[in-house]
């Protein structure tokens, strides 16, 4: 990874923990729906990056929310699993030549392939995050609410923020 | 050891893996007081339940060393009992203010022969003699027969020879207590009048008209009542309050002698 790119990942990285922190978490519906979008990061990194520098990323996109948020480790915890599974998740919804690079999306996969693989990316996520979260457990029902609830909010963010920017990639590199 | 490296290597992502999960989860623990405390509650229950196994593991190690100490403390606890008894032996004959009373372990004893007799520890040089008598903790045992030097010969109530002066707890009528062989837990009462009003359940304690025993003294508990056969009296069974077949420590009464009685029953014509 070039400076360039490590710039421009770091800044992304700095932007989500921000909207994270500073709108995202403000939402609470009904008291049990909390969006976790930044894990965005996380699921949009391309099939080039190595497992190692997946999992760091991650390690410290999670640390940032939690030191962030007062929460230490809950985030990071739950969003380093995300990176070690994120990569072996892609190869499990397209099978790809291992010199493409695949940057996740609805062109890169197909449009299915990408919403079952965001899918499974936030349950799992969301599982590991609440359920941590709500050591010692007291309410399953509350805490598989909380799941099946924000996971449907998150991955209805994703696909959203996915048909718009991907737009907006094609309108830059028109696919020929 | 080279296809170790390359094993490591090509899987170095899964210990860094493991090491980024290993420190948020001390984050996790250390730093979030709910998980802290759900942490250190498991924890605590774990250890707890370590301590258990362990404490019940060496327990079995322990035990015979357990057991000589049980022992040893046993016979301490006796020896301390014995001096009790005695201190209780002086407080009683401090109580009664007619006699005096002393502690005597039974060193012999008999229930099953039609005559039985019960040998005690105590003789003429602690002042036992003839006529005394003797009760345990529940009841009426029998009187003094025989007097040696540092033992006993007692008459109890299981002999045909004996014949105890009692009367119903409560009532006036009294009688004597004695036994025609057989049961060991039953004897009669005697020389009760047709007209008393003796009942079932009725106590029978000593009379205190004799010098034999204080008044009080329970003897037995009335079990059945029925006419005797000339129809003047009644003949009243007694379930003993004393277990006769089960007597270690016993008490003997001493009344003290009183001249003047003396002097009286001698100038009774004869």
């Amino acid at each position: 990874m070039d400076t360039v790119s490590f710039l421009k990942r770091l800044g992304a990285l700095l932007g989500l923990a921000l909207l994270q922190v500073l709108f995202l978490n403000r939402i609470n519906l009904f008291g049990y729906v909390t969006p976790l979008f930044y894990i965005w990061l996380i699921v949009r990194s391309d099939t080039s990056m190595s497992r190692s520098s997946v999992l760091l990323w991650s390690f410290f996109l999670g640390l940032a929310i939690d030191l962030s948020t007062g929460t230490p480790g809950m985030h990071a915890a739950s969003a380093t699993l995300l990176g070690l599974v994120q990569p072996p998740l892609i190869n499990l919804f397209v099978t790809h030549d291992r010199r493409d690079v695949i940057r996740p999306g609805r062109i890169s996969m197909g449009q299915g392939a990408f919403a079952g693989y965001i899918f499974v990316a936030t349950v799992i996520h969301h599982m590991t995050y609440f359920l941590l979260r709500s050591i010692p457990l007291e309410d399953w029902f509350v805490l598989v609410a909380k799941v099946v609830l924000s996971s449907l909010l998150t991955f209805v963010i994703m696909l959203v923020v996915d048909i718009s920017f991907s737009k907006s990639d094609r309108s830059r590199h028109p696919v020929k | 050891m080279r296809s170790l490296l390359d094993f490591i290597v090509r899987h170095s992502h899964v210990f860094l893996f493991i090491l980024l999960e290993a420190v948020s989860l001390v984050l996790l623990f250390g730093f979030n007081d709910r998980q802290k405390l759900a942490f250190m509650t498991s924890a605590n229950s774990i250890s707890g339940t370590m301590f258990d196994w362990r404490a019940g593991m060496e327990s079995y190690f322990s035990l015979k060393k357990e057991n000589e100490m049980l022992v040893a403390e046993n016979s301490r606890l006796h020896g301390r009992l014995l001096e009790l008894a005695d201190s209780a032996v002086a407080f009683q004959a401090a109580s009664l203010g007619g006699g005096t009373v002393m502690a005597a372990r039974v060193i012999d004893n008999s229930v099953r022969k039609d005559d039985n007799y019960i040998t005690i520890n105590r003789g003429s040089t602690d002042g036992v003699g003839k006529g005394m008598g003797v009760y345990g903790s529940t009841g009426v045992v029998g009187v003094v027969m025989l007097s040696g030097r540092h033992n006993s010969i007692v008459l109890p109530v299981l002999n045909g020879k004996s014949s105890i002066s009692c009367k119903v707890k409560g009532g006036g009528s009294f009688g004597f207590l004695e036994w025609k062989g057989g049961d060991p837990y039953h004897a009669v009462l005697t020389d009760i009048p047709y007209h008393s009003d003796v009942k079932a359940g009725d106590t029978i304690v000593t009379s205190g008209y004799s010098s034999v025993f204080p008044e009080g003294i329970p003897v037995g508990y009335v079990d059945a009542v029925e006419p005797s056969a000339n129809g003047y009296w009644l003949k009243v069974s007694v379930l003993l309050a004393a277990d006769m077949g089960n007597l270690g420590w016993v008490y003997v009464y001493a009344r003290r002698p009183d001249p003047e009685l003396e002097e009286l029953k001698e100038s009774i014509p004869k």
